[in-house]
């Protein structure tokens, strides 16, 4: 199985869930677990060659521009990791089908759990460092939803939320640090980055670069100081926090450090950051976990400090620390995850995870309290298990180091950090589990199904069973990961006894001190609560409301919903922006000489100014300012028409025409003139910066017309092979319909969803709330005028509606040749359609029309793009256009080019958004009390007649 | 023959001329919106109605074709210049409610403009409806 697909797999497990929970429960997990299990499979497929000492590598290529590709590779590392994801996935599926109960969507739930699992199955298969931040992004996104599943607990949403600001900063850290590293490397492959030690460790970026990849790492694994989400993110429901917050997610940073460790290693940095952020986090975590009452709470900070262990251990530097990572990774994973799920047990039974309310369940709950146990010692480091191996090897390889102060510092610390770990995992089990019965239980304990346990049961097996015999069951796997850890080829040897050393003195010591100090607990407790401390959510929460505050604060100096506001900061900001350009560069007059002033042309300019100039004057008379801003619409098309463009001439007059219409059907619902809002020296400080925006285009324009261009025009380009490649003599619609299809495809299609959006809400506000009730009582202050259908309006609309449909469909024929095309054609046919609305009423006409708008936008988007997409039958890439020429009898001959088809779609949408917006805005009308016409015309001259005689 | 077209063209002209300028000369002098009204439809349907006539003629007789445009202009013309204007003077008739200056309707009933739709309704539909 390639890699790719063993990456896919996940993802494609994360649509079924949703559907198969219709067929219920069991088939839900049963789908899921498939997936995860046939991933699984292709990857023990690998193995093989893997721990031979094989890369598995895989490539397609993305964005090769960016660096970006697609490419995979599995190494001991990536295998030791894809598979406890996958393997403990699997567990997770079958635990959580037994935790959930009947009320939770379940199907979402396995959806955000593949999610989850293809992303992190991503990062760590990923070889190129760009997508392995894509995957690193998405474990953010995806354990933000897993977190926050249950909806309706504040802690989720709350914990979710702060779990997805944290790791989603420290990525953001983490991009810019990726982005240093493949600029130093010549590469974003992790295969090449991994050859450049020397030139990463030399470079002056090698500080920067490390410190931010280490923000990103210690913000997903929870290091000291960012630890303090995690805790928090105990909101989930147990097989999340099994699943994200024991054996993956937070892995993920260590992953990350494991990876890069060939190259960013050894280094002075990476010793004291590391070494020390992981032995702080232990202490710290360790510490607080020994004092919380919460069984979660508890595991959180386990979780912490254990991470913060094997932290200190990659930042130790040595092969021996890196096996003895890789190694505890493994351990840390089986009895973490189940002590998880062994919390979740008790809390699903109990009723409570409280270990103040828990006590004497050895009895009522005899499974749990076994594997609770085992786990729990293994957790201590009590031998023969296998967290006992591991936290040898980590004495040991602390002992061999100096740090701070001599050589015994580290190692008193770890013993520290080890004794606190004795105490707070005898807690754990001891106050569950042992002491008397109570009778205050919120439920009946007993051990759940068979279903649940089993899950941990199987952890807790493989913990008794690499503690017995290290060698056998993960030497192979530990001495491939550590080799590729390392780049070295290592030959570890784990076993349970390690012989009289130092370590061993240490390990007795923390187990005999973690004894006492679990039975002094009561003292201990009180000491603790004296101490002050930071409270990390506070700190959190006061820095996320100071930066939403300064936010809002920017967003609304700029942004307050006044467009004059922002029209203002962006129009002097261009305007600044150009007039820096200008001051600062080099600037020579224009050599073209003018053209001489025209007769018509400059009366024409001046209708075209005086008009603008009485717009502004007469603004606040709306309809006449529509009028006005009609005329200059017509005199600019007349303008298009005199510099020889007639299309565009004909686009602005069919444009003009509708925009009239539909702003003065508009303008019906404001009032007649608008108030004076602003002060005279507002409206002077705007009035200034018009005129300096007006001024500064004004200039650029005419330097622009004074000189040649400065590269060599697109148009001839346009003109040379607007015949040949497109078929047609306009270029205009040449360009539209064939070069820039693209473009044109776009354009339409928000076109289409701006009439859809008018629409929508159109429908919302007649739905009800404040703007329905204004549209129920608006005001009839003035009488109405009678005959509003008039008969000859009327009767002429009729007529002039076939020849105008002719007209439309004449320059859509003729629109790749000649002045013309679809959108013009639609524009018209609109008006066509605008006119017999305007005559008869919007009722009468509408019960007369059987095409629905809506499905007319649809049909022109998805004809347009069906005509792109007969070219790939061709084989030819999206939207290139064939053509032909017919010559049917009658008719002249004309052109059948598939770009006129495409060209039907830009009609279609462009008549179905006209006609929509204008169907919407009578039906805001109606509702404000508009009466429907019933009959075509309002007054009948026959009716009139015998009436009055 | 060419003689004679051209004197024909030139007196379309010089007659779409004059009732152009009488037209705007009636906008201008003329003292009501009712009687204003009446200029510019003379400016519209003669004035430029002679000056397309002398075109067609032009083009059949100097270019040899005959030119449909013309025909088609006149058509738009005729039909939009009086619609233009009817809803002007209802414009008109509506603003200045009250202000009754003008004569009864030929009709006996109201002038349209006046009436409610429910009047209107009530009038047409009216003797039916209550027989």
């Amino acid at each position: 199985m390639t890699l790719p697909l063993i990456v896919a797999l996940p993802f494609l497990g994360a649509l079924l869930p949703g559907l198969m929970i219709r067929a219920g429960r069991t088939p839900c997990a049963l789908t899921t677990a498939a997936f995860t299990a046939l991933a699984l499979l292709g990857l023990i497929l690998h193995a093989p060659a893997v721990i031979a000492g094989q890369v598995i590598t895989a490539r397609i290529e993305w964005l090769p521009q960016l660096g970006l590709a697609a490419s995979f590779r599995l190494d001991g590392l990536g295998l030791l990791f894809a598979g406890l994801i996958l393997g403990i996935g699997l567990l997770i599926i079958l635990y959580a089908r037994f935790y959930l109960s009947s009320r939770d969507p379940m199907g979402v739930f396995y959806s955000y759990l593949m999610l989850f699992q293809g992303a992190m199955v991503g990062i760590v298969l990923s070889d190129n460092i760009l997508l392995l931040l894509v995957f690193w992004e998405l474990t953010s996104l995806s354990s933000f939803l897993l977190i926050g599943y249950w909806k309706h607990l504040p802690e989720g949403r709350q914990g979710a939320r702060m779990a997805l600001a944290i790791t989603g900063g420290g990525g953001l850290a983490m991009i810019a640090g990726m982005l240093m590293l493949g600029q130093i490397a010549g590469s974003y492959e992790l295969s090449v980055i991994l050859e450049h030690r020397v030139e990463i460790q030399s470079s002056p970026l090698y500080a920067p670069a490390l410190v931010l990849m280490l923000l990103g790492c210690f913000t997903k694994s929870a290091q000291f100081p960012f630890h303090f989400w995690l805790p928090h993110a105990m909101a989930a429901p147990t097989p999340v926090s099994a699943y994200l917050h024991s054996a993956t997610m937070v892995k993920a940073g260590i992953f990350l450090m494991a990876r890069l460790w060939p190259v960013l290693s050894g280094t002075a940095e990476w010793f004291w950051i590391v070494t020390s952020a992981g032995l702080i986090t232990m202490l710290v975590g360790a510490a607080v976990a020994l004092f919380k009452d919460d069984l979660k709470a508890i595991l959180a900070y386990s979780t912490v400090s254990h991470l913060g262990l094997v932290t200190m251990l990659l930042g130790m530097g040595t092969n021996d620390a890196a096996v003895t990572a890789v190694f505890h990774i493994i351990n840390h994973a089986t009895f973490k995850a189940a002590l998880f799920m062994a919390a979740g047990i008790v809390d699903h039974e109990v009723g409570t995870r409280d270990i103040r309310r828990l006590g004497g369940l050895a009895r009522l709950m005899p499974v749990t309290f076994g594997l609770t146990t085992v786990a729990g010692l293994s957790m201590a480091g009590i031998p023969p298990l296998n967290g006992f191996i591991s936290k040898e090897m980590m004495l040991e390889a602390a002992v061999h180091t100096h740090w701070l102060g001599g050589p015994w510092t580290l190692a008193a610390l770890a013993t520290l950090g080890a004794l606190l770990s004795v105490a707070y995992s005898f807690r754990l089990v001891g106050r569950t589990f042992l002491g008397a019965e109570r009778h205050d239980y919120p439920h009946h304990p007993h051990d759940p199904p068979e279903g649940m346990w089993a899950a941990p049961a199987l952890l807790v097996g493989l913990v008794v069973a690499i503690g017995l015999a290290p060698m056998a069951m993960t030497g192979w796997i530990v001495t491939a990961a550590a080799d590729a850890v390392t780049g070295q080829s290592l030959h570890p040897h784990l076993k349970l006894w390690h012989g009289l050393k130092p370590a061993l003195v240490l390990s007795i010591l923390a187990v005999a001190g973690g004894a006492l100090l679990f039975a002094a607990h009561g003292g201990a407790a009180r000491a603790w609560a004296a101490l002050p401390r930071l409270e990390g959510k506070a700190i959190f929460d006061r820095t996320t409301a100071a930066l939403a505050a300064a936010a809002r604060r920017l967003a609304e100096g700029s942004h307050d919903g006044a467009l004059t506001r922002y029209m203002a900061i962006a129009t002097v900001a261009m305007v600044a922006a150009g007039v820096w350009a200008f001051a600062t560069g080099d600037h020579a007059a224009g050599t073209r000489a003018g053209t001489p002033i025209q007769p018509v042309a400059l009366a024409g300019w001046t209708l075209l100014m005086v008009c603008t100039a009485a717009t502004v004057v007469a603004h606040r008379l709306r309809i006449l300012a529509v009028l006005l801003v009609g005329v200059v619409g017509l005199m600019v098309s007349v303008a298009f028409a005199y510099l020889a463009a007639p299309d565009l001439a004909l686009t602005q007059i069919s444009v003009e025409v509708v925009t009239v219409v539909l702003m003065l059907l508009a303008l019906n619902f404001l009032p007649r003139t608008t108030p004076r809002e602003s002060s005279v020296p507002r409206r002077l400080r705007d009035g200034g910066v018009a005129v300096a925006a007006g001024l500064a285009v004004g200039a650029l324009t005419l330097a622009m017309l004074m000189r040649d261009f400065a590269l060599p025009s697109v148009a001839d380009y346009y003109l040379a092979n607007s015949k040949t490649e497109g078929g047609g003599t306009n270029v205009v619609n040449v360009i539209l319909v064939d070069f820039r299809g693209y473009d044109t495809f776009g354009e339409i299609t928000v076109l289409g969803i701006g009439g859809l959006l008018i629409y929508a809400l159109t429908e919302t506000i007649l739905r009800g709330g404040p703007a329905n009730d204004r549209l129920l009582s608006w005001p009839r202050d003035r009488e109405r005028a009678g005959d509003r259908h008039p008969m000859m309006l009327v009767v002429a609309t009729r007529l002039i509606l076939p020849i105008a449909l002719m007209v439309g469909v004449f320059i859509f024929l003729r629109g790749h040749n000649l002045p013309g095309g679809g959108f013009i054609a639609g524009l018209i046919v609109s008006i066509a359609l605008v006119m017999q609305y305007a005559a008869s009423g919007f009722g009468w006409t509408q019960a007369r029309q059987r095409i629905d708008y809506h499905a007319m936008i649809g049909v022109g988007v998805l004809v347009a793009a069906g005509t792109g997409v007969g070219a790939w039958f061709n084989g030819l890439p999206f939207l290139t256009s064939a053509y032909g020429y017919v010559d049917p009898p009658v008719v002249e001959e004309f052109e059948l080019a598939t770009a006129a088809l495409f060209d039907l779609g830009v009609f279609l949408t462009v008549t179905g958004a006209v006609m929509l917006t204008l169907s919407s805005l009578s039906r805001v009308a109606v509702r404000a009390g508009e009466t429907v016409a019933t009959r075509p015309y309002d007054t009948d001259p026959r009716a009139t007649q015998t009436g009055g005689h | 023959m060419t003689l004679i077209a051209e004197l024909l063209i030139s007196a379309l002209l010089v007659v779409g001329a004059l009732f152009g300028l009488a037209g705007n000369l009636g906008l201008l002098k003329l003292p009501d919106t009712m009687t204003r009204l009446h200029a510019p439809t003379k400016a519209t349907t003669v004035g430029v109605g002679t000056a397309l006539i002398g075109s067609m003629v032009y083009f059949l007789v100097f270019q040899g074709t005959f030119t449909w445009h013309e025909l088609l202009i006149t058509l738009f013309l005729l039909l939009s210049a009086p619609l233009t204007a009817n809803l002007i003077a209802k414009a008109y008739v509506h603003r200045s409610r009250g202000q009754e200056t003008r004569p009864p309707s030929a009709t006996g009933a109201p002038w349209a403009t006046l009436e409610t739709d429910a009047q209107a309704a009530a009038r047409q539909d009216g003797p039916a409806a209550e027989s």
